[in-house]
């Protein structure tokens, strides 16, 4: 199987296609620079473009600008103290003190260097742990993949963290949205209200772009920038002089990078937790502990090594069982079907050189990041962040619009895709998390398709959710992660109860 | 289909232009109503696909019956299979047949959506042993892949669907009338014993209505399309077994096809 992802390279290596990973990660560094623009939103509103490419230019260009969002957070991190992404929250806590003293050129090498480590890693995780995960998935028949769906569905209400309350909400709207249609078994139209437009259910992508990129784009008209930088002068060095310095961080990017691949495979968390961890972590292991936070570069290794590392990573169960592992790995789905590419075993054994191909996408965009990013950490392209925002913002809602029209060639998609908008707005603004709709969607469908299979292969009798030994870990599993929180919870407030009496 | 035939027919035509229109949705419901209702002037066509066009017209409002269409020619028709894994217990079709007959609705049968050609020859297998418990998957790739894994003991696909999963899958019978050129080694099912026909058809219709002179000038074209060796190596290298038919007789095609539909709705309905 490993055969096929040499026959892939070729392909991979072809103009039009490595061109297209160059534009990706560019294009990512900019819109991960951005505040308010995120690697979700850039690649829902390129989606609906892309039906028209050859599927490996697509997923080329969605590959490079993952990798290239994810660093492209950490420069007005590093420069304005704002996190251009949510995963370079972390980046914050060191690259902006750094900045302060003048260190802004190396913060922004080690975290493009960090970057670019993480990235590779995470493709070889991809490499090598997806073709024998997809050999492992016909084992999965409906009665396992209706519980693979329960089991995402839990871990991303249970474990996002923040309310779960608002998360069971959310998941529920996005249970309810994938209802609408035909019925997956005999086809009787549900909530379709005689339109033939919603006989197919709600194209992902129309939801997508409504929900993901319509309200960050109004919170950016909303908020006009201050753009006072602390410190113009970046202070930047050649790089080849400053590797040498970064050598001593082996460790922590070995370590962030095996917890990025980690959590890019559990469906839910995303990006922001694997920096958290990583330089919670980093921190701990540190012999100076006292210096993270004012301005110690290994803080900002560590969290960029890791907010890279999940990307491929998180491709692994997009890719082998459907289930997206961050909301990027979601749009990116969504990519994939547009293009004909079911996920799962059959997508490996039927379009292997595009699988194969848009794993080496993953590696050489996260290679191309080393000289790209380091190309671009630069004074000139820190005034980039100075752009008006009204002109910005309209840009993009422009450019919303074309894509949902493009997706059938019709107007109702796109008054769909604003009312979409409009509550994701409201959502966004009440602090109801967004994951859970759009893996409510996803899921949702796929739970009730799957149920009513197994059922019906079943002949009615339940027992056969039960039936075998694939069945009842994923069963043991989704208890494990509904309770595991509330249990652990109790037993630290007990042993700490405990310990004050 | 509609693709490769469009590149064509501009030449056959004289060097019109041809534009291929994509209208997907509602299982081709919106581009079949679109045709159904334009223009009848002949520079509106469209692709059909048989069964599934007319038996939709029975299970929920359509704006179209097997009258709104003037047909013009068939290109493909693949004739359905019935598979099963390369490690299931049956290796014929009698052996299949025997197993259903003696336990009815024990055995599982995996296919692509009902109120389709799956569908109808599963039923017509039904008929002819003992009634098979039909799941109906969400298209035919994952119906395939549950097949493969053991999940559903039987399946049935067209021929097209199986090929490059030789290792994988046992073709058990093709049912059409004779063998097919794409797998010369599958009996077909009348050879068995069980007189079942059943296939997916792929053709060019316009709307009702058309001028006698203008589907004429259209059918020539299309004739010429089909006579076209490089048309015919393009439609292959696709995978599409042929079976041209033009004319009236497409129109009887149709006609019987939504006979069998209306039969299979009144008598077992799926909604």
């Amino acid at each position: 199987m490993y055969l096929d992802l040499l026959h892939a390279l070729p392909h991979v290596l072809s103009l039009t296609n490595f061109l297209a990973v160059t534009i990706g990660v560019v294009a990512g560094i900019v819109v991960g620079a951005l505040p308010g623009l995120s690697a979700t939103m850039a690649i829902s509103v390129l989606v609906p473009f892309t039906f028209g490419l050859e599927p490996l230019v697509a997923l080329g260009l969605m590959a490079g600008i993952y990798n290239g969002a994810m660093y492209g957070g950490a420069i007005p991190a590093v420069l304005l103290r704002i996190p251009g992404t949510p995963a370079a929250v972390a980046t914050t806590f060191d690259g902006y003190p750094m900045a302060q003293k003048g260190e802004g050129g190396f913060a922004l090498q080690v975290a493009v260097v960090s970057s670019s480590i993480g990235g590779i890693a995470s493709a070889f995780a991809l490499m090598l742990l997806a073709p024998p995960l997809s050999k492992l998935t016909l084992l999965f028949g409906p009665a396992e993949v209706f519980w693979i769906a329960v089991f995402a569905m839990c871990s991303i209400i249970f474990m996002l963290g923040g309310n779960v309350v608002k998360g069971l909400i959310s998941a529920c709207f996005g249970v309810f949205v994938s209802v609408v249609g035909s019925d997956p078994i005999f086809g009787n139209d549900r909530y379709t209200f005689g339109y033939l437009e919603l006989l197919d259910g709600i194209n992902i992508v129309i939801l997508l772009v409504g929900l993901y990129a319509l309200p960050p784009v109004l919170d950016l008209l909303e908020s006009p920038l201050k753009t006072d930088t602390a410190n113009e002068n970046l202070g930047t060095e050649p790089i080849w002089r400053t590797l040498p310095r970064m050598m001593r961080f082996w460790k922590t990017w070995l370590r962030g990078s095996l917890i990025g691949i980690w959590i890019g495979i559990l469906p839910g968390a995303g990006g922001s937790m694997a920096a958290f961890m990583s330089y919670n972590e980093a921190r701990r292991a540190s012999k100076t502990p006292e210096s993270w936070g004012h301005g110690e570069p290994e803080g900002v290794a560590a969290a960029e090594v890791a907010n890279n590392a999940d990307t491929a990573s998180a491709l692994i169960p997009a890719l082998t069982l459907g289930i997206p592992g961050t909301s990027v790995a979601a749009v990116m789905l969504g990519g994939l079907l547009i293009h004909g590419l079911q996920p799962g075993p059959m997508l490996f054994r039927e379009n292997p050189d595009i699988v194969f191909g848009f794993m080496w996408q993953f590696l050489f965009g996260a290679i191309l990041l080393l000289f790209l990013g380091g190309s671009l950490a630069t004074n000139s392209f820190a005034k980039l962040l100075k752009l008006p925002r009204p002109l910005l913002g309209s840009v993009i809602i422009v450019l919303m619009v074309i894509g949902v029209y493009s997706i059938h060639g019709r107007m109702f998609d796109v008054y769909l895709m604003l009312g979409f908008g409009a509550v994701g707005y409201v959502m966004d603004k009440l602090k109801f998390p967004l994951p859970p709709v759009v893996l409510g969607l996803i899921l949702g469908a796929f739970a009730e398709e799957n149920l009513r299979l197994s059922l019906r292969i079943g002949r009615g009798d339940w027992g056969i959710l039960f039936a075998n030994h694939t069945s009842q870990v994923l069963v043991a599993l989704t208890i494990a992660v509904v309770f595991g929180p509330s249990l652990k919870r109790r037993y630290w407030d007990n042993r700490k109860s405990g310990a004050q009496g | 289909m509609a693709r490769t035939v469009g590149q064509f027919l501009g030449d056959a035509l004289g060097g019109a232009s041809v534009v291929v229109k994509n209208e997907p949705g509602a299982g081709g419901q919106i581009g079949f109503t679109d045709v159904a209702t334009a223009k009848p002037d002949g520079y509106t066509l469209g692709t059909f696909n048989l069964p599934a066009a007319l038996a939709l017209t029975y299970d929920r409002p359509a704006a179209y019956t097997a009258d709104s269409f003037t047909y013009l020619a068939n290109f493909v028709e693949d004739p359905n299979t019935v598979v099963v894994s390369k490690s299931s217990p049956y290796d014929t079709l009698a052996a299949l047949m025997a197993d259903a007959k003696a336990n009815p609705e024990a055995v599982t049968m995996g296919l692509a959506s009902l109120g389709g050609n799956d569908h109808f020859a599963a039923l017509m297998m039904g008929q002819a042993s003992g009634a098979f418990t039909l799941v109906p998957f969400k298209g035919a790739a994952l119906a395939r892949t549950a097949l493969i894994g053991g999940h559903v003991a039987a399946g049935t696909m067209t021929l097209s669907q199986t090929v490059g999963f030789e290792d994988q899958l046992k073709v058990l019978a093709v049912l059409a009338k004779d063998r097919s050129s794409f797998a010369p080694n599958v009996p077909t099912a009348k050879e068995l014993g069980y007189d079942i026909e059943m296939s997916s058809l792929r053709g060019i219709v316009a709307p009702a209505g058309l001028d006698p002179a203008v589907s004429a000038k259209l059918l020539a074209a299309l004739a010429a399309v089909n006579a076209n060796a490089e048309f015919q190596k393009k439609m292959a290298e696709q995978g599409n077994p042929m079976n041209y038919i033009a004319g009236d007789a497409f129109a009887t095609v149709a006609k019987a096809q939504s006979e069998v539909a209306k039969g299979i709705w009144e008598t077992t309905p799926w909604k």
